[in-house]
């Protein structure tokens, strides 16, 4: 089913340009920072952005299974890397990688790499339960208007499928297939009849829908977009924040500030390299604040 | 001046011998609501896309004839102007609906139409609002009931201002209230916005009487074109199904009025009544005795729960006998269908016992329960899909490892299915569809057989086709237990009827009783008779009641 669901916050009101905005420059900055600092104050401004939004309940499994994901990477990290001069642990000599050394620069060097990938799978998880994905297709359908229309039906005949198989499986049980019985080999074949009748079924409903949009006079000339989304202050707000950000984290980089070497000793923090990061961080929360504050203050809320 | 004319439409569906319509001629002044009945495949469907432009653009085949659109040749309308002017809603509400949400799904055709985004806010607001589908623009359209997701498909259609409304069974998937109210909705539209409507339909007790013109089709051509009334009468005369039960009594039995409503046919009655009060003649008809057979499935304090936590069925007790022909009659959401997943296995009780012959279904899987209880869904094409008829009959027997002693020709011929043996089931009419579905189930002697809404989307014919196979298998000592929304249905066949609400038993009883002392669910003989003869259900009752009826103001007209 759709994940998305409309909850009254700002967050969830914003114009789509505005959050997709937001979203690809949270990606963008993770993939160029790797300083460990610069990528925590990402992290740090997504997590209250998601907890803003109201949406903490369902990025807790993305936490858990990215925190899991993080462990494996530094684990293989520590062992597989063997670059890194402050050896923690020498390990059983093992055929093709030789002696193990597992270093300190290696699993910080993983603890680093698992941060970006908290960023990224929290940034999708705050565009799967924030954004509407029609409105967000609909900033796209001018590139490619058939295109977004395969992504939104897929969006709709998903949760459609679900309830078929669910059905088809209930009927093809009744008429003795047994699915939950036998080999695995025997389970899999079982469920063929299952698939075929979804796959005749799906396609008759293809051609209904096909005359449906045709009646309706789909592909009879040029196509106009429906919109009916607003372009406020706070989106405003959160763009420019969210641009300032971009341009001051590439900024950073240019500068050599983001940056960060792991191998073979870990490079020392200096404070004045910080100092972007702080900027970012402080700009990327701006949807956060004006969502506090939308709350609270029922004036910021007239005025944004 | 007429907005439809069609002149010699004659046309082949691709590789086929046989016109699917053949020689209409019509003419349709605008603002007219015309019903179009006929049975399965005579061309209704066919005629309407014509109408519609789909044929042959989008259906291919051979096409002759001319169809004027406010005397502009369809053919010589580009696309644009012709769905400006006619709008086709369509069966089943889940595959027409394109977008995600409400909002979006009404505004898609008007993006087609490439309106500017100002007109389209405002017919979107418009139409919504006249639909009453505002509170639901940001709705995610796969979380709608079925009459909302029609109401959706209709707005959409609406926005696009067509002058010709077209409808194609928009009931045939909805319970009878969301059916209600797309009809009240599109006839308001017809008397209001003067938009002309051409209604394709199965339930006829909902509609006849609000088309101006009803039109009888029967293999690609019109046999009937008139008024209500007069097409009751012809139809009456030649023996012609489509028409609402009231009106098919009345002709029936000879009389020169004809009632189009339950109202009307009291009134009728009224001005017949030959005698101070009808009751005093006694008119009582015989009550069906109670089978009283072996017990085969025995309900005992049933609570079931999902795991969602909503309780779906509370403290159900039921006995289900051979011969039995029980219906269960319910809102939607009532427990109805769950009870039936309950007997047959597919749900196991949270709390109480379902016992089937004697056996506690919470220690046999579905598999083993299939060869006792036989379980037909709402949809037949769920269970096809090898290349033929007969492979889906040996296909049940063989998951059961049963031996074809024989059944499977029998049953191909009792189902009247033994000419398309070999015939893929995907390319037969719903009702064939539905027997062979139906078939697969029978091909293993089930002693008890569910049926979960069998009449959906049904025309009168394959009702009554369906009705006499039960009856049938009633008479052997099958247990049918059907759940239906369908009361004019259960009036003719069932035995009992049960009425369950918010997961209880409310009432059950012979249908003598629980069907003539309803308010909602009766069917229209038993309310036309209401106050005037006790316990009448059934077409055949009614019928005997009325010639008596007539017999006895004869009578008196010549006594007098």
């Amino acid at each position: 089913m759709l994940a998305y669901r409309e909850k009254d916050n700002l967050i969830h009101k914003l114009h789509p340009l505005a959050a997709v905005a937001y979203i690809s420059i949270i990606i963008i900055l993770s993939l160029i920072f790797s300083h460990p600092v610069y990528l925590l104050g990402l992290l740090l401004a997504v997590g209250t952005v998601i907890i803003a939004s109201g949406n903490f309940r369902e990025w807790t499994p993305y936490l858990l299974i990215s925190l899991g994901m993080i462990t494996v990477i530094m684990l293989v990290n520590a062992v597989f890397v063997q670059a890194g001069s402050t050896v923690l642990f020498y390990g059983p000599r093992v055929p093709v990688l030789g002696k193990i050394r597992i270093t300190l620069e290696a699993i910080c060097f993983g603890i680093g790499m698992g941060i970006r990938l908290l960023v990224i799978v929290s940034a999708f998880c705050f565009y799967t339960y924030a954004v509407h994905p029609d409105k967000a297709l609909k900033l796209f359908s001018k590139f490619g208007n058939k295109s977004v229309l395969a992504v939104t039906l897929s969006t709709r005949l998903f949760p459609l499928m679900i309830r078929d198989v669910r059905r088809i499986t209930e009927v093809q049980r009744c008429r003795g297939v047994k699915l939950d019985t036998g080999s695995r080999w025997q389970r899999v074949k079982n469920r063929l009849p299952v698939i075929n009748v979804l796959l005749l079924s799906s396609l008759e409903r293809s051609l209904q829908l096909a005359e449906s949009m045709q009646a309706r006079g789909y592909g009879s000339g040029k196509r106009t977009c429906y919109t009916r989304d607003l372009w406020r202050p706070r989106d405003c707000l959160i763009f420019s924040a969210a641009v300032l950000s971009l341009l001051t984290g590439i900024w950073a980089v240019w500068q050599g500030w983001a940056g960060y070497t792991y191998y073979p000793r870990l490079e020392s923090l200096q404070l004045n390299d910080l100092k972007m990061a702080a900027v970012i961080v402080l700009a990327l929360t701006v949807p956060t604040v004006l969502s506090w504050g939308w709350k609270k203050w029922p004036l910021l809320k007239s005025k944004i | 001046m007429a907005v439809i004319k069609i002149q010699d439409l004659t046309y082949y569906y691709p590789e086929t011998q046989k016109p699917a319509l053949d020689k209409i001629n019509l003419e349709i002044p605008g603002g007219q609501f015309i019903l179009l009945v006929g049975g399965s495949g005579c061309g209704k469907s066919t005629l309407v896309r014509a109408l519609a432009g789909l044929i042959p653009d989008f259906y291919g085949g051979t096409y002759g004839g001319k169809v004027y659109i406010n005397d502009k040749e369809i053919r010589q309308l580009d696309r644009r102007s012709l769905v400006r002017q006619v709008g086709m809603v369509f069966q089943d509400p889940e595959s027409q609906l394109v977008m995600t949400d409400v909002e979006q799904e009404v505004a898609f055709g008007l993006e087609n139409l490439g309106l500017p985004n100002s007109l389209m806010k405002r017919r979107v607001m418009e139409v919504t609002g006249a639909l009453a589908l505002s509170g639901y623009l940001r709705s995610f359209t796969p979380e709608l009931s079925g009459g909302q997701k029609q109401k959706v498909a209709l707005a959409s259609v609406l926005a696009m201002q067509p002058e010709i409304l077209i409808l194609d069974e928009p009931t045939s998937q909805l319970d009878p209230i969301a059916g209600e109210e797309i009809l009240t909705m599109v006839r308001r539209l017809n008397e209001e916005n003067g938009i002309t409507v051409i209604l394709v339909e199965q339930r006829l007790e909902r509609c006849f009487h609000l088309a101006d013109r009803v039109m009888v089709m029967e293999n690609g051509r019109i046999l009937c074109d008139d008024a209500p009334d007069v097409v009751a009468r012809w139809a009456a005369k030649n023996k012609t199904p489509f028409i609402p039960p009231l009106a098919r009594l009345f002709a029936g039995a000879g009389f020169p009025e004809v009632p189009l409503t339950v109202k009307q046919g009291r009134e009728i009655l009224k001005s017949y009544d030959p005698l101070p009060g009808l009751r005093m003649q006694n008119l009582k008809i015989k009550r069906a005795g109670s089978a009283g057979g072996k017990c085969l499935v025995d309900i005992q304090n049933l609570w079931f729960a999902y795991p969602n936590g909503k309780e779906a069925l509370k403290n159900i007790n039921l006995k289900i006998r051979s011969g039995d022909f029980t219906v269960i009659l319910g809102e939607n959401a009532a427990g109805k269908t769950t009870l039936l997943k309950n007997i047959n296995g597919l749900l196991k009780p949270g709390r109480g016992q379902v016992k089937v012959l004697n056996q506690d279904t919470k220690k046999l899987s579905v598999e083993e329960l299939a060869s006792t209880v036989g379980y037909l869904s709402q949809d037949p094409n769920d269970y096809l899909f090898l290349p033929t008829v007969r492979e889906e009959l040996v296909f049940t027997l063989n998951n059961l490892g049963l031996p074809d002693d024989g059944i499977i020709e029998k049953m191909l011929k009792r189902l009247q299915l033994t000419s398309c043996a070999e015939v893929n089931p995907r390319d037969l009419s719903a009702g064939e569809r539905q027997r062979v579905a139906l078939a697969s189930v029978l091909v293993v002697r089930p002693q008890v057989l569910l049926l979960d809404e069998p009449t959906r989307g049904l025309d009168y014919r394959l009702k009554a086709e369906l009705g006499n196979i039960l009856l049938q298998l009633q008479a052997e000592g099958t247990a049918v237990l059907v759940v239906t929304h369908d009361v004019e249905f259960a009036a003719e066949y069932a035995g009992n009827i049960i009425l369950m609400a918010e997961g209880t038993i409310i009432a059950s009883g012979s249908k003598y009783e629980m069907l003539t002392r309803s308010t909602f669910y009766s069917p229209q003989i038993s309310k036309l008779f209401n106050n005037l003869a006790e316990d009448v259900v059934t077409l055949e009752q009614g019928s005997e009641i009325l010639t008596r009826l007539m017999g006895l103001n004869e009578d008196r007209v010549n006594c007098g």
